[in-house]
């Protein structure tokens, strides 16, 4: 799994693309606590290339919050397409993250 | 592959599923499950499987798991058959999809997902084979 990354000031975007998935998830954990652990502490996970995630994946999502919380941080998400944003919505996850419709609205509200 | 009835066999590896889930993809073409139905289907059979691969064996032996759908006028059904031990995944408790934050967890996640997106689940023991039945009406 193909993640891009994008650095506006000190805002990391990081970009999934294809499936966060058992086969995949252990690959994108390493990638964000890297960042966690390198002090990273404002990150936008964009959803847009990513067209599928399982409980694997959201155990990612989980771990990156309780992290980022710990350092007092912000962790938003942005682009789910409407398949995996249910999957976030049925699991309560959605309760956890602010999650944004497009990148665009996602910088506008986060601020300079 | 014939009519509105398919089977796939996949070892018990992992990589398996990705295979399960092209086939279940064209499957759906075929029949013109909704893209959404599909990628449901596809998230409970990961799910389930995931689980039976990982912890289902203690052998270290290959094994054969069968699933098969099967489309009657507007239902789906989707069947996982395998010889691992006799495990009913729906035995687990609900998670608490309400904690806080530090309190959240993760075991009961992938089935709750599974129950949530089909219709019914019932799982059977069958002569030593542990049968899971999924069903999802088509609107």
């Amino acid at each position: 799994m193909d993640v891009t990354e994008e650095r506006l000031t000190d805002l990391l975007i990081l970009a999934p693309r294809g499936r966060v998935d058992s086969s995949t998830s252990k690959a994108f954990e390493e990638r964000v606590l890297g960042h966690l652990n390198n002090g990273e502490k404002r990150l936008l996970v964009d959803f847009s290339g990513l067209d599928y995630i399982s409980s694997a994946g959201l155990r990612v999502f989980l771990m990156a919050a309780k992290r980022i919380k710990a350092a007092q941080g912000t962790l938003v998400l942005c682009a789910m397409n409407a398949n995996v944003r249910e999957v976030f919505e049925v699991t309560g996850f959605s309760a956890l993250f602010a999650i944004y419709p497009t990148r665009e609205e996602t910088l506008r509200s986060l601020g300079p | 592959m014939s009519g509105r009835n398919v089977l796939v066999t996949l070892k018990n590896r992992l990589p398996e599923i990705r295979r399960l889930s092209a086939a279940v993809e064209a499957y759906g073409e075929v029949q013109a499950i909704p893209d959404k139905v599909v990628f449901q289907v596809n998230l409970a059979l990961d799910e389930l499987l995931t689980n039976i691969i990982s912890y289902g064996y203690a052998d270290g032996a290959e094994h054969e798991i069968a699933v098969r759908l099967s489309l009657d006028q507007r239902t789906l059904t989707v069947e996982i058959e395998d010889d691992a031990r006799p495990f009913n995944p729906l035995d687990r408790p609900p998670p608490d999809l309400e904690a806080p934050l530090e309190a959240r967890p993760i075991g009961g996640l992938g089935v709750h997902l599974v129950r949530t997106f089909m219709d019914s689940v019932e799982y059977r023991q069958d002569e030593g084979r542990n049968r899971l039945t999924l069903r999802k009406t088509l609107a």
